[in-house]
């Protein structure tokens, strides 16, 4: 290679490519998660790679999207996400369908990362929305179709951390915390971090029953008996002791279905996308350091495209999935079907040949002709 | 399968030790050299100090100890469920006595380990700095005209006054935190949680013990 050769292969940080069996079980895996999508009724939807960067408008995600100007002067972004760019088409597009609407997507989302992280840019996400329809049936059910795509991915030992925003936010709210005072709290919620959040709300001068609530939030996460204790504790905050009957139901609903060893709650899981205004989960498994999806309800995103409904999503990361799977079963990876070598001196009669044995199903490495290099002396 | 715990060989390391013996549970005698040990049921890594959070984030380890100093610079996404109460310092920054006050206007050149603490707590402020990443040895850079001032961690002050430097403002306190991974806590909950109680309650009877 000479030296411009050499800067042609380079790669540009955050960017990853599949060949061959990585590859392959990739599609795998994809093909197995759409499956279950299907068997739900869910409706496929491919969305465009960018749109008005407005759509994607979420503080949370506004650092890391790729954003670039048009032709015509409109500001673009490649998506950072699916759920806004769904959330529009089915105010836009698809206003005239009746809710609810069930839509999945499978495909990649552009996120900056900064240089420096080497993290990866372009992240496959498998998901679906579930947009419409009574709130906590639709929790319900995306619940019940994650748990399907695990068990059909041949996942062992995961579980669905469920939480709910608003114990949270309803404590927020009960005690007037300005925009600051609830970030700083949230965060060291979020880092179950008890002695962080006294400090916190020390600090904001905040003090009585939401408070201690509060700080204990952070810790009510466990099986589905802290959701008894977390009842208790938040009867002192009508809106945090609504999230937790919420809660409550869908939990009930899972164990009644046969999935209650899967559930773990967390109600010290306040992050996220900042739409998100309900139920919140994510999903863990052993061998696997982060989450490998989530998903919960965004009950106010769609208003802002004008089609006021309530929704609730869920999306797994391909590439974690990949990930966990090479963890828990190394070596599972299958091979390609061995080729059927088809060769003969005559290209025609060869390719006819090959294209009788293809008819038959068999899979061929054409080689016709004496040129071909295989058999070309050394 | 046993729960792995990343520890840092630095500071931090007699205080992790006594206080894993003061709740019972294992800890290793004399790693050496290595690098992992496994014990009764635990697997402990001894890496450095400021890639524990890091060990922890990605879930090579289940749990570890870390300074709140590291686990600041790091922003490493990771639970902090107790503080362990030794390890106490402080994050300060600190200015060459006699120049404590700063009246220029022109960015600040800020010598320090926590380049991300540092360029936060400035640019918060609304100074503009310019942030040297060093290794070690901050308490040299201003009286050698590398920096105007340093953000280090100081226990006593004393290692800042022989470099004729005075402490000016105090960026945050630090004590050694338990993390845990966020899978680990969910996935593994059991064993985390025996961890956690056993450690909660050995920092109960260290109250009132010398650092």
């Amino acid at each position: 290679m000479n030296g411009s050769q050499h800067r042609l292969v380079q790669v540009p940080p955050g960017v990853q490519c599949f060949v061959g069996a990585e590859a392959r079980r990739r599609r795998r895996i994809e093909e197995t998660v759409v499956s279950v999508f299907e068997g739900w009724d869910y409706e496929e939807i491919i969305p465009p790679l960018f749109d008005y960067a407005d759509v994607f408008a979420s503080p949370g995600l506004a650092a890391r999207t790729y954003s670039f100007v048009g032709r015509d002067g409109s500001l673009l972004a490649l998506r950072p996400d699916f759920t806004s760019l769904l959330a529009k088409i089915a105010a836009g597009r698809l206003a005239d369908r009746p809710a609810p609407i069930r839509l999945y997507y499978s495909g990649e989302v552009l996120r900056y990362e900064p240089p420096q992280a080497g993290r990866q840019s372009e992240l496959f996400q498998m998901g679906l929305e579930h947009l419409g329809g009574q709130s906590r049936s639709a929790d319900a059910e995306i619940l019940a179709v994650a748990a399907e795509c695990l068990e059909s991915l041949g996942i062992a030992e995961w579980v669905l951390a469920l939480g709910h925003v608003g114990a949270f936010h309803g404590l927020v709210r009960a005690l007037g915390l300005g925009e600051a005072a609830a970030d700083l709290v949230g965060q060291r919620v979020e880092a179950k971090d008890a002695d962080g959040v006294r400090a916190a709300l020390a600090a904001a001068r905040a003090s009585g029953p939401a408070a201690d609530a509060l700080v204990r939030l952070s810790a009510m996460a466990g099986d589905r008996a802290s959701l008894a204790e977390a009842a208790a504790v938040l009867a002192c905050c009508p809106e945090s002791a609504a999230a937790v009957a919420e809660l409550q139901e869908v939990a009930d609903a899972l164990v009644a279905a046969g999935l209650g060893d899967r559930v773990a709650i967390d109600l010290g899981e306040v992050r996220g996308l900042d739409y998100y205004t309900g139920l919140v989960f994510r999903v863990y498994a052993r061998g696997l350091g982060f989450e490998v999806g989530g998903g919960g309800r965004y009950d106010t995103l769609l208003a802002r495209f004008g089609r006021p409904m309530p929704a609730v999503g869920f999306m797994l990361g391909l590439d974690r999935v990949a990930l966990l799977l090479d963890r828990q079963q190394p070596g599972a990876a299958e091979a390609a079907a061995r080729a059927e070598r088809v060769e003969g001196d005559g290209l025609g009669s060869t390719l006819a040949h090959a294209r009788s044995r293809r008819t038959a199903g068999a899979r061929v490495r054409f080689a016709a002709g004496r040129g071909d290099s295989a058999r070309r002396p050394r | 399968m046993s729960l792995t715990i990343a520890l840092s060989k630095g500071k931090l390391l007699a205080g992790s030790e006594s206080l894993f013996r003061r709740a019972g549970l294992p800890f290793p005698d004399d790693p050496g050299r290595k690098l992992v040990v496994a014990l009764d049921g635990l697997r402990f890594l001894f890496v450095k100090d400021m890639d524990v959070p890091t060990y922890v984030e990605y879930g090579v380890a289940d749990c570890g100890i870390a300074g709140r100093d590291v686990l600041l610079e790091m922003a490493s996404d990771v639970y902090e469920p107790l503080d362990l109460g030794f390890g106490r310092c402080r994050l300060v920054v600190a200015r060459p006595r006699g120049q404590e006050k700063d009246a220029r206007s022109s960015a600040l050149r800020v010598a320090t380990k926590y380049p991300r603490v540092a360029a936060a707590h400035f640019l918060e402020r609304g100074v503009s700095v310019e942030v040297v990443r060093l290794a070690g040895s901050v308490e040299l850079a201003p009286g050698l005209g590398l920096s105007d001032c340093i953000v280090d961690v100081v226990e006593t002050g004393r290692t800042l006054a022989e470099n004729g430097l005075a402490v000016v403002e105090e960026v945050a306190s630090s004590t050694a935190r338990l993390v845990v991974n966020r899978a680990s806590y969910h996935a593994r909950r059991d064993e985390v949680m025996r961890l956690v109680a056993a450690l909660t309650a050995a920092v109960g009877t260290m109250v009132g013990t010398p650092q």
